[in-house]
This record gives structure tokens, C-alpha cells and sequence, in this order.
């Protein structure tokens, strides 16, 4: 009975959230009087109106959200900096791509094809990633940064100029399992990469509050100092960077399905930059503050996008400005909120808790 | 006694400079064993021999008889060494007592489990607490170590290297930089794990008076090699320690064995 006192206390805010983030295709929906499921148009559904529109923004921002809290484990959390991250991303589409697409996988039912994709992408991002630690790792700093982006430029490269995924034009993925295909059951993949995005959470956020998250906090502080106490520092980061890569994996699955293609772009450095500021614009090294980051941004740039701005007789175009105005951006947020917006937060609470 | 740490012809350059010059050095089991010499003397970086951050150049480091010199760092806490060091090396964001639960957890084999809360393993915050009250940090112990003075810094630094309750303690320069008046408190802390007994004291200080009062040996250590090793009396009343050390330093040795 206390503890569940005890629980509710502690996580009220986050089972709220939940609760709405379960409602939110009916909510969404019902406020705008547009049906969840699409319009039915003959035997089948078809992708329309305010609702389905609204799963797919929250589909990406849920994919981008477990990139970001794979980001933070190992930037925030461990003190790990890497630009290699997109790969993980973009290998997780491929890696489902392919197994849906190439057709010597075709004898294969398209539902065993994902799952078997997801249990790969996990493998083999975990291989890569620990791979990539045993190379590098004992490079410090910036030494390990630029070797994780020549490793995943390098895989980027090669997926540009790779025919059986069509080089540069990228893999479509048509073969979808109809009862995830966001084209035809839309609702469906939103609560698929809605349970994915809660597991992560959860996940991260154990780890990160267990002996082992302890270590990794100790070696983001002072790797030095953790060795000289006795820990064998290099594991810890072996496995933060090979957990990321594996969430990184999941969450390009996430994408590339949401997509509908595997392409090159999804590889890109772009993706580890994007996850480097939506951390620190969220807060570095804290569990919201990577969803809060990742959403908000992309919710941004979605709205955004379109938009075009006139002020007297110039007309801005705000798509094509957008890497101008996310700069702007970042430049405010970091001046407001030093630590990003949930860690500035954070501390301001905990200093009026230390004031009273 | 035994010998619980032995170096034979220990050496380290650093390119052209020989930080450490072929130190044969034996410290025995129990003893509160403390080395002394001017700046750039050698003493830290043979405590990183000791402790394993540095590999050295040439020689042999021996613990309990056994040849130690290329274990690594990390292990070397594992084996009951731990060190302090001279410029303050703590976690700084994390609270006082986090910093001495980790270490007082590094040795355990919990720390790969991933699954459980810290919470789940409450004898490492109760052995931190215990640390936290030794070393007179208890109504900072939920402060970020950041926000802690000079003076408390330094007694998160011992209460690091005292939670995981090693065998063997390096200390180097534990009270460096510290007021004055808050010094004879750390020292009290040092000499009361003294009595305790049972543990391996090795200190590198500068405060003489410091070193006299609580020493068993004393080594002196100039340009990396050992000048001479002794009782506080026989360093005290040693002509060449007299000329090239503590005359120049500190003016007569013998007056600070007699206060
Ligand atoms: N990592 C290093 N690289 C190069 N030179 C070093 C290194 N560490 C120490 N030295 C040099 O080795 C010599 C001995 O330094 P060390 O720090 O061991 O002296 P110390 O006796 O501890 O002096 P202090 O009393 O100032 O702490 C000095 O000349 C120093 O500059
Ligand atoms: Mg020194």
C-alpha cells in the first residue's frame, strides 16, 4: 500500500503522460472529428484526416525520441561522444529493408521477416558498437569521436553506392506486413513504436539508476579516478555505446517503417548532430530531457516547414531557412536554459527545495 | 616484519628526465611510512608506479611477495592498494556520499547488475555513511562535490580512498593546500585509521611537523632517488637530509621531533 503511495508520488507525471500518449489517437481525433483509422474507402482504410496525420508526427517523434535517449546513455550518462550514431539508425532500416524487400527472403512470412529484422538490427548493431569501443575506445575524446564518424561515413559511402538498395534513390519498402503498413493500419504502428519508446524509457532509465548506471556516471565525471578506485572503465563504455547502438537500431526501424524506404540520408551525420543538440536542448544526462529535446524540435520543424513568412515586402521561405532558424534556435535555448530546458529546470526546483 | 610493498631498481623517465632513479624501497607490513623531499623530487610519480597509473621505465614493484609491476591500474584496487592524490580528483557533480558509495561499491560484484536500483544493495550507503562521519563530511553528504570548500574536498578525497577499507594506503599530500587550522583535524582522521591498525600507511607530505609527529620511517627522496630512510629521530639528526632538505626548508629539524 505505501509503496504504491510511494510509486504514484514518484511517477505521476510520467503515468499522465502515458495515459494521454494511449488516448491520443482517439483524442486526437475526436477533438478535430476525424476517425483514428483513417477513411474507409471500399474495402480498406486509407490515411486521412487530422488524426492519422497526428500518429504519424508522434511515430517519428517516438523513433527520434529513442534515438536521443540512446544518444544521452552514452553522451549524458557515460561521457561517451560519438558522431557515429546515425549509423546504428540508418543500419536498422536497412536491415528490415532488405529482409522485406530481397527477394530470397520471400519464402519468408513478412511478420517472422520484422521480427527477425529486429532480433538482427539488435545483433548486429551490438557487434558494431562493441567493435567499434574495442578499436577505439582507449582513443580519448575527440580521437573516438572522429573514428565513429569515419566508421559510419564509411557506411554511409557504402549503402550510397550499394545497387541492390539502389544506391543514392535508397530502398522503398513495399512488402510491408499490411497490419503495420503506416499506409494502410497507421494506428497499429503507433502503438507498436509507442510500446517501443516506453520500453526504452523504462529501460534507460533502470540502468541508468542501478550499480552499473552508478559506474557509468563515475567515469562521465571522472574516468580517471573510477579506474583508480578499481573499475574497469573500458567495459562500462563497451557497454553503453553497444546498448545505444542497439536502441539507436530499434529506433531506425521505427523510422525507415514509418518511411516506407531504407535511404542513404537516414545514415547521415545528420542524425548523430540532430541527437548531439536535441540532448542538449532537452537537458544532458537526464531522462526527459532527450524526449523533451527530440519532440520538440521535430514538432518545430514539422509546423514549421511550410510555413512562409512575409515581413513587409520579403517573403521567408521557412523551409528553406530551417538549418538557419534551428541554429537561432539552439543559441536561444542554450543561453536561457544552460544545462537544456529539463536540467535548467531541474536545478532551478532543486535550488527553491533548498531554499525553503 | 614482512614486507608488504617492495621496489627493486624502480625507474621512470619521462623522455630525457628521470622522474624516479632506480628506487629500492621496502615498506613494511603495518608501518606508518612516510616519504619527504622538495618539488619535482619524484614522489607522486612513484606513487603512480606504485598504484599502477604510470608503467615504469625499468624495475620491479612487489606486493605480498608478488611481482605487481604490470597490473593494471584498475586491478590494483582490486589487490588492496588504494591512493589519494595531491591535486584533488573526485566526481564533481555527483553528491558527497555518491562519490564514497562508488567506491565503496567498486570492489563488490554488483556492479554490472543493470536490472536492480542502487537502492536494492544498501550496505555500500551505509558504509559511505560511515565514511562521510570519519572523515567529518556528514552535513555536506547531499551537497554536489563541486560545492564543497578546498578543506572539504580534501576530506572527500581520504573518505575515496577509505570506503573500500584498502590494506594499503598511498596518501599523497593529503592536507595539500589546506588552512592551516583545519590540518591537525585530517591528520586526526589519518592517525585514528592508524590505531585502528591493521593497514599500511604510506604518506608523502610536506608539513614536517605533520611527519615527525606521526611517522614510523621516513624516506627521503631528491631528484628521484632516495637520499635517506630512517626512524623521524635518525632523518632528524641526519647531515645530509640537514643540508640538502630540511636545514634549507624548514630550519632545524630537531626542534619539530621535540615540540
Ligand atoms: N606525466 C609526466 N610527464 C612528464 N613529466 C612528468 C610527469 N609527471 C611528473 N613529471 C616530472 O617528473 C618530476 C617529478 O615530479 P613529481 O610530480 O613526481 O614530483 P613530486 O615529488 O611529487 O613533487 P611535488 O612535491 O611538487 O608534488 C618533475 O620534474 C615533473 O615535472
Ligand atoms: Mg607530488
Amino acid at each position: 500500500m505505501q509503496s504504491w503511495r510511494q510509486f504514484l508520488k514518484e511517477n505521476w507525471f510520467f503515468l499522465a503522460v502515458f495515459v494521454v500518449l494511449v488516448l491520443f489517437p482517439h483524442l486526437v481525433g475526436w477533438l478535430t472529428e476525424s476517425s483514428p483509422f483513417g477513411v474507409l474507402r471500399g474495402d480498406r482504410y486509407i490515411m486521412r484526416g487530422e488524426s492519422t496525420l497526428w500518429q504519424a508526427i508522434l511515430i517519428e517523434s517516438f523513433a527520434l525520441s529513442v534515438l536521443v535517449m540512446s544518444y544521452n546513455l552514452m553522451f549524458g550518462f557515460t561521457g561517451v561522444i560519438s558522431f557515429g550514431h546515425a549509423m546504428f539508425f540508418g543500419l536498422g532500416g536497412y536491415i528490415v529493408g532488405m529482409l522485406l524487400e530481397f527477394p530470397e527472403f520471400a519464402g519468408i512470412d513478412p511478420a517472422l521477416r520484422l521480427f527477425i529484422g529486429l532480433l538482427l538490427t539488435i545483433v548486429i548493431c551490438g557487434v558494431i558498437g562493441l567493435g567499434i569501443g574495442f578499436a577505439s575506445l582507449r582513443l580519448r575524446g575527440v580521437y573516438f569521436a572522429i573514428f565513429t564518424l569515419a566508421v559510419a561515413e564509411m557506411v554511409w559511402i557504402y549503402f550510397s553506392r550499394f545497387d541492390r538498395t539502389n544506391g543514392e534513390d535508397g530502398l522503398t519498402i513495399s512488402q510491408m506486413p499490411a497490419w503495420i503498413d503506416p499506409s494502410q493500419n497507421r494506428l497499429a504502428l503507433y502503438y507498436v513504436s509507442f510500446v517501443i519508446f516506453v520500453l526504452t524509457f523504462i529501460f534507460i532509465r533502470r540502468l541508468v539508476n542501478s550499480p552499473t548506471g552508478a559506474v557509468f556516471k563515475a567515469i562521465r565525471e571522472n574516468e580517471d579516478r573510477a579506474q583508480a578506485i578499481g573499475y574497469h572503465t573500458l567495459r562500462f563504455k563497451l557497454m553503453a555505446i553497444t546498448i545505444a547502438g542497439m536502441f539507436a537500431g530499434i529506433a531506425g526501424i521505427i523510422h525507415a517503417i514509418l518511411q516506407k524506404s531504407a535511404r542513404p540520408e537516414f545514415l547521415n551525420v545528420k542524425f548523430t548532430v540532430d541527437s548531439l543538440l536535441m540532448t542538449i536542448i532537452g537537458g544532458v544526462g537526464t531522462f526527459t530531457g532527450p524526449v523533451i529535446g527530440s519532440t520538440g524540435l521535430y514538432l518545430l520543424d514539422n509546423q514549421l516547414r511550410d510555413q512562409v513568412v512575409t515581413i513587409g515586402s520579403t517573403t521567408i521561405d521557412i523551409g528553406d531557412s530551417w538549418n538557419l532558424i534551428l541554429g537561432f534556435i539552439f543559441v536561444i535555448v542554450v543561453l536561457i536554459f544552460p544545462y537544456g530546458v529539463v536540467g535548467t529546470y531541474q536545478r532551478w526546483r532543486a535550488g527553491r527545495k533548498n531554499k525553503s | 616484519m614482512p614486507a608488504i610493498l617492495e621496489t627493486r631498481n624502480l625507474r621512470k623517465e619521462f623522455g630525457g628526465l628521470v622522474a624516479v632513479a632506480d628506487v629500492s624501497l621496502t615498506i613494511e607490513r603495518g608501518a606508518m611510512h612516510s616519504i619527504i623531499g622538495p618539488n619535482g623530487a619524484g614522489k607522486t610519480t612513484f606513487f603512480n608506479l606504485l598504484s599502477g597509473k604510470y608503467a615504469p621505465t625499468q624495475g620491479t614493484v612487489f606486493y605480498n611477495g608478488n611481482d605487481i609491476t604490470h597490473v593494471p591500474f584498475h586491478q590494483r584496487a582490486h589487490l588492496g592498494i588504494g591512493r589519494s592524490f595531491q591535486i584533488t580528483n573526485i566526481f564533481p557533480n555527483l553528491t558527497v556520499l555518491e562519490n564514497i558509495r562508488l567506491a565503496a561499491q567498486a570492489l563488490s560484484s554488483v556492479n554490472f547488475r543493470f536490472w536492480r536500483s542502487v537502492t536494492a544493495y544498501p550496505e555500500f550507503t551505509r558504509r559511505a555513511l560511515e565514511v562521510v562521519e570519519l572523515v567529518g563530511l556528514r552535513d555536506a553528504a547531499h551537497y554536489p562535490a563541486s560545492v564543497l570548500p578546498h578543506g572539504g574536498k580534501r576530506k572527500l578525497e581520504l573518505g575515496i580512498l577509505l570506503a573500500p577499507n584498502p590494506e594499503v594506503l598511498l596518501l599523497d599530500e593529503p592536507t595539500a593546500g589546506m588552512a592551516s587550522e583545519q590540518v591537525p583535524e585530517l591528520i586526526a582522521t589519518i592517525d585514528t585509521i592508524r590505531k585502528e591498525g591493521g593497514r599500511t600507511i604510506v604518506m608523502v607530505e610536506h608539513n614536517m611537523s605533520v611527519v615527525m609527529g606521526i611517522s614510523d620511517r621516513i624516506t627521503v627522496m631528491n631528484l628521484g632517488s632516495l637520499l635517506a630512510e630512517g626512524t623521524p629521530a635518525e632523518i632528524a639528526a641526519n647531515e645530509t637530509v640537514q643540508r640538502v632538505y630540511l636545514g634549507e626548508l624548514y630550519g632545524s629539524a630537531d626542534e619539530l621531533v621535540h615540540k
